[in-house]
């Protein structure tokens, strides 16, 4: 646990210490915010279910950004050959290299918090609605972020990390859409994959077991993968 | 006790390292000699735990270092051939970091790493960012993480490459500081290197050991090191 601690600490200090953060972390900012106002002013109503959405749209885009560089950088420069030669375990790495990611995205989310402060100061919203939605963002985040260190841990090129992680996210994002096309088995296992899916009912307020088993198991899947992986080192 | 016995390491097709067998005391400093590509990468890289060999094992007093890698990753050091860096990280917090992840106790990290910067000459940059120090003070970083866990067993890959002549001596200096009371394991295709700095040497070729003798023994046999290693991995020049 304490390496864990120390790799996520240590992604967090480059972090800091790196203007690509903050410049990514300001545009998502402003981004949100110019849609807070557009949709607040459009729709006139005290939910944030409009925003979740379209924060799920932008994390689609914004989250392999995040986590390109995570391992795929270590695979690059060499530093990768550094850990794995350190009395710390493949798990270690790479629990402590997507901890480091979970914080930079946690901190992302709760600079968004004030919308509700917004909302709460000017109307009387559903509050356990715009929790479940938060919870539910953070969640479908976390298993994006585990694509993306997947992704990250399987080659030592950053943008094709980006791109294999935006593969993979935009097709459990759109898997909805292909739904319609089909019929039986395959129909119901693509709506089961899809992300959307299971994040709509967060966003309306509903907490099910089996959309937060969906979300964590995707996740434990993918740090599982990444794991794997890092152990065998397919790019090589 | 380091005992290597029949290691063998295939890329695919390719046969990296062929039966690779030899045995190094406590304390002794070896020497790895061989052109590009001769396998002396391969061979530490197995060392350290960081490749797994196709065949054969190495054992560290009496243990199969494939079966406990967590105690042979503890008890050494090891610098690759590019100094395995974070550029936007402080010499501090990145030794720092080295320390947590190489289980130094917690209380002796910061005795560690005064004693690191000052056996490397790294005080005057120990609060400054890696990415802007000098090739020589980034390799003495690499070296400093290299021993903050105080290993008995140091692992050296080119640790003068690329270095100016002023830099390749002051490493060797350094080197030859931290030598004392470890094995130490050094790799490099400059002879000038191994003549100042190993007693033993291991003449690798086509990944095999075609030589294994004393310093002493080779300019004694042979007049000079490159004489020695000319001859013996079959060096014939035209003309």
């Amino acid at each position: 646990m304490d390496k864990i601690v120390a790799i996520a600490r240590k992604e967090t200090t480059v972090n800091l210490k790196s203007p690509v953060s903050y410049i990514l972390m300001c545009l998502a900012i402003i981004v949100f915010n110019i849609f807070f106002f557009i949709i607040i002013d459009e729709n006139r109503e005290a939910t944030l279910r409009d925003m979740f959405t379209l924060m799920e749209f932008l994390f689609v885009f914004i989250i392999p950004l995040l986590t390109m560089k995570t391992v795929a950088h270590e695979n690059e420069t060499g530093t990768m050959e550094f850990l794995k030669t350190t009395p710390t375990t493949n798990t270690a790495i790479v629990a402590g290299k997507y901890l480091g990611v979970v914080i930079y995205f946690t901190t992302m989310l709760a600079l968004t918090f004030p919308y509700y402060v917004i909302i709460e100061v000017f109307a009387n919203p559903d509050r356990m609605a715009i929790f479940a939605g938060y919870f539910g963002i953070w969640l479908e985040g976390l298993f994006f972020l585990a694509i993306g260190v997947m992704t990250s841990v399987w080659t030592k090129s950053q943008v094709l990390a980006a791109m294999s992680s935006y593969i993979l996210i935009l097709a459990l994002y759109f898997a909805k859409v292909g739904t319609k096309y089909l019929q039986g088995v395959p129909h119901d296992i693509l709506s089961f994959l899809s992300v959307m899916g299971h994040s709509e009912s967060f966003f309306q307020g509903l907490l099910t077991s089996s959309d937060i088993m969906y979300f964590i198991s995707g996740t434990l899947f993918c740090l599982t993968i990444a794991r794997l992986s890092t152990e065998n080192r397919i790019w090589k | 006790m380091i005992k290597a016995e029949n290691i063998c390491k295939d890329y695919g097709n390719t046969r990296a390292l062929d039966n690779v067998s030899f045995g190094i005391r406590n304390g002794e400093v070896i020497g790895f000699l061989g052109q590009n590509g001769a396998g002396k990468t391969t061979l530490m890289r197995i060392m350290t735990t960081y490749l797994p060999a196709t065949s054969g094992r190495i054992l560290v007093d009496g243990v199969d270092i494939a079966r406990d890698t967590m105690m042979m990753r503890r008890k050494v050091g090891y610098l690759p051939e590019t100094p395995p860096l974070y550029m936007n990280m402080t010499v501090h917090d990145y030794l720092e970091f080295a320390a947590r992840l190489k289980d130094v106790p917690e209380n002796q990290i910061r005795k560690r790493i005064d004693r690191v910067c000052y056996e490397c000459s790294l005080d005057d940059v120990r609060n400054k960012i890696i990415g802007k120090l000098s090739k020589g003070y980034k390799q003495r970083v690499g070296i400093a993480q290299a021993i903050i866990n105080e290993p008995s067993i140091l692992i050296l890959d080119e640790p003068t490459s690329g270095l100016d002549p002023i830099q390749v001596q002051q490493v060797r200096k350094l080197i030859k500081n931290i030598e004392m009371q470890r094995t130490v394991i050094l790799s490099t295709h400059i002879l000038s290197e191994i003549e100042q700095m190993a007693e033993r040497v291991f003449i690798i070729k086509e990944g095999r050991i075609v030589k294994d003798a004393l310093l002493e023994e080779l300019l004694k046999e042979y007049e000079s090191l490159e004489k020695a290693f000319l001859a013996i991995v079959g060096y014939q020049p035209h003309g």
